[in-house]
């Protein structure tokens, strides 16, 4: 796959804040790559650099091998935005609102009128044409926010926290499309700061904060950078300190706490961890009521690394 | 780009509120509440009325030109009828049967007025303005003669040209500077002022760190100074379409005299409307926060300046002109109704073409620097 996207060393400085430093990515066609990270640690700062709507102060970003400036405009025609905040015209219609952003990338009418119609029938709004943005829930100006900035047909699309204040039905709807978006051949660059929403969708993550790189790869990978790899929880009564010392003492087990007989142990990466605990409690005798099994989360990736959860609301 | 333009403007509310709606509102209240008062000057009869004059001097002479000025027969400002009385006596005598309605007795620094027994509110009120008025103006020219008489010589001009008590419809709504003309005039120059708030639209819909709208523009192929252009003339058409309607009421609803030269009309109309929306632009790229605030900010500096330039008080450019004169020269309000109302009393080409150099002069400046500012195609902070 070829490289659709590429930031190298990007640096932007507000005044004394260093918003973003350094930061390298690199993003191949087809692909949904995710810019995962807490409120204001730089996802849409980076976004608008790449976008030549911010002055950076050092880097270099190319987009289709070509390098992006503000009068890149042929780079520009292949390129989609949604961005964060619903972006429509509110004295327009469902259809003038796309039919007008359309008509910045598409002149000819015919084609143009084919495209809306499109954008429509994916965002699903084809009830809403003739309703103004006022009249429409959250999740439907949503849609349409989406169906603004893809009706183009462009191959890179940004989705810039498209699911803020979103309920979970349109939810799944956005998510679902961009997937289908994907299946067409568009390549998606999509920031959240929902990590389950990331792991959900994204082929590639990059997880930044304060403008810095904290780590990069698939969820596997990102999942198998930090030492804990399973959180297991079992339902026991009258676990005294021998017992819990054994435990402590099991393969790849790096912490055991108890409280209100909830035996919580954290482990590392193991194929039968949770066997080896129940077979040692079973041994001396224990009964045990209730046993799960967590795999950490994205969100225990950032503690790990960060040493902060990465969800701040 | 440029039909959605023109469409939101028409769908804009507010925008049309303060554009259209609101001076035309005011225009309506205007001409309720004054409309009449010109129609019962106008249908005032003329009294019967006797002048005694006792000596002779500049103080009875001036009296007597002002009465026998009122007492024209035919005139449209008649407001008396001269009856002849050889002496005090014989006046007081037929106004006792009723064959006068009013006596001005005038003597050396006074004027004393005697009325019929059964007399009427008007002929009350009309004669005791009169006798007042003049005393009035007598006395300041006299005072004022003693400390400047150049600037007394002023003052007796302007009586001069002051000397009509009531005037005739049309020229009240034409060519006398009068209040009630000077209230239409402003207030359609507030309503072009108001315009402002499309060039300020147009910033949001331009630049990326004021509305999320932009953002959109920005990142499109679509060229920026292309844009401004059509953004501009999208602003500038409709804008010119709200003018001619407020003009078409004004003139053939509330009866306003505009002049008779529709093409320095039309100048005026299109260099206001023009320099309204540039102006909004300057406000727009000057003023912080979203466009609704930014909006606001530029609402409640036009309403400062169109409060200024006399729209609810009219002497106040007067007053201005008098102690601090640039700020009229730098107040848009003031300029723009300078221009209107120069155009419409027909008796300054020269100092219309002034204000519409102003005006024209002003706009370019602006819409040199708008067009420079939102052409830049990436910003500091987004």
């Amino acid at each position: 796959m070829s490289e659709i996207l590429k930031v190298k060393g990007l640096v932007k400085r507000y005044k004394e804040l260093i918003a973003i430093d350094h930061l390298d990515l690199s993003v191949k066609e087809g692909e949904i790559f995710g810019l995962l990270g807490p409120n204001g640690s730089g996802k849409s700062t980076t976004i608008n650099c790449i976008l030549s709507l911010l002055e950076y102060d050092k880097g270099e970003i190319e987009i289709f091998g070509k390098t992006m400036s503000p009068k890149a405009y042929e780079l520009k025609k292949q390129i989609g935005i949604v961005p964060q905040d619903v972006a429509v015209y509110e004295s327009l219609t469902v259809y003038e609102n796309i039919d007008f952003f359309c008509g910045l990338y598409i002149k000819d009418k015919e084609t143009r009128k084919k495209y809306v119609q499109e954008a429509i029938d994916f965002v699903a709004l084809n009830d809403f044409v003739k309703f103004k943005p006022g009249k429409l829930s959250g999740g439907l100006k949503r849609r349409l926010n989406i169906a603004c900035g893809i009706a183009h047909k462009p191959k890179l699309i940004f989705f810039d926290e498209p699911t803020v204040a979103v309920d979970p039905q349109s939810r799944n709807k956005i998510l679902e499309g961009i997937e289908e978006l994907r299946k067409n051949g568009a390549t998606i660059i999509y920031t959240s700061h929902y990590m389950e929403e990331v792991e959900q969708l994204c082929d590639r993550i990059l997880i930044i904060d304060k403008g810095h790189t904290i780590a990069e790869g698939t969820v596997e990978e990102l999942k198998g950078m930090i030492k804990k790899s399973e959180i297991i929880t079992i339902e026991v009564a009258g676990l005294d300190n021998k017992a819990l010392d054994m435990v402590r003492e099991s393969n790849n087990v790096y912490s055991v706490s108890y409280e209100n007989n909830q035996l919580k142990v954290e482990a590392g990466s193991g194929k039968h961890n949770v066997i080896d605990i129940v077979n040692l409690l079973q041994d001396k005798g224990y009964k045990m009521k209730k046993i799960f099994s967590e795999q950490p989360t994205l969100n225990d990736v950032f503690l790990e690394l960060t040493g902060k959860q990465l969800r701040d609301e | 780009m440029f039909k959605y333009s023109i469409i939101k403007m028409f769908r804009s509310i507010g925008g049309l509120f303060w554009m259209f709606i609101f001076p035309l509102v005011l225009m309506t209240a205007m001409h309720f509440a004054f409309d009449s008062i010109y129609s019962y000057q106008n249908s005032i009869d003329p009294m019967r009325t006797i002048l005694i004059t006792e000596g002779q001097g500049v103080y009875q002479e001036g009296f007597e030109d002002l009465i026998e000025s009122l007492s024209e027969e035919g005139s449209e400002d008649q407001l008396f009828i001269l009856e002849e009385a050889d002496s005090l006596e014989e006046a007081k005598a037929k106004l006792a049967v009723e064959e006068a309605e009013i006596i001005f007795v005038v003597s050396d620094g006074d004027v004393e007025v005697y009325l019929q027994e059964n007399h009427s509110i008007t002929s009350a009120a009309v004669a005791g303005s009169i006798a007042d008025t003049y005393k009035q103006r007598y006395q300041l020219i006299a005072d004022a003669w003693e400390q400047d008489p150049a600037f007394a010589m002023e003052l007796v001009n302007d009586a001069r040209e002051n000397v009509t008590y009531t005037v005739s419809e049309e020229d009240a709504f034409g060519a006398e500077p009068n209040p009630y003309n000077w209230y239409f005039l402003s207030t359609l120059v507030m309503g072009i002022l108001f315009m402002a708030m499309m060039g300020i639209n147009m910033v949001g819909d331009l630049r990326a760190d004021v509305s999320a709208v932009a953002m959109r523009y920005s990142v499109s192929p679509a060229r920026k100074g292309q844009m401004v252009v059509t953004a501009f003339a999208a602003r500038v058409i409709p804008g010119l379409v709200i003018v001619a309607i407020q003009l078409m009421v004004m003139k053939y609803v509330f009866g306003i005299y505009l002049g008779n030269d529709y093409l320095k009309l039309g100048l005026f109309v299109v260099s206001a409307v023009m320099f309204s929306i540039s102006f909004g632009v300057i406000c727009g790229l000057c003023f912080k926060g979203d466009v609704h605030q930014r909006g606001n900010k530029a609402t409640s500096l036009i309403m400062i300046s169109v409060f200024l330039s006399g729209e609810m008080i009219s002497q106040l450019p007067g007053l201005f002109e008098r102690y601090f004169p640039i700020f009229n020269k730098i107040n848009p309000a003031t300029v723009l109704n300078m221009a209107l109302f120069k155009l419409t009393i027909g008796n300054s080409a020269e100092g219309f073409f002034m204000n519409i150099a102003e005006i024209i002069g002003l706009t370019v400046v602006f819409l040199a620097i708008g067009i420079a500012v939102l052409r830049r195609e990436k910003y500091a902070s987004v």
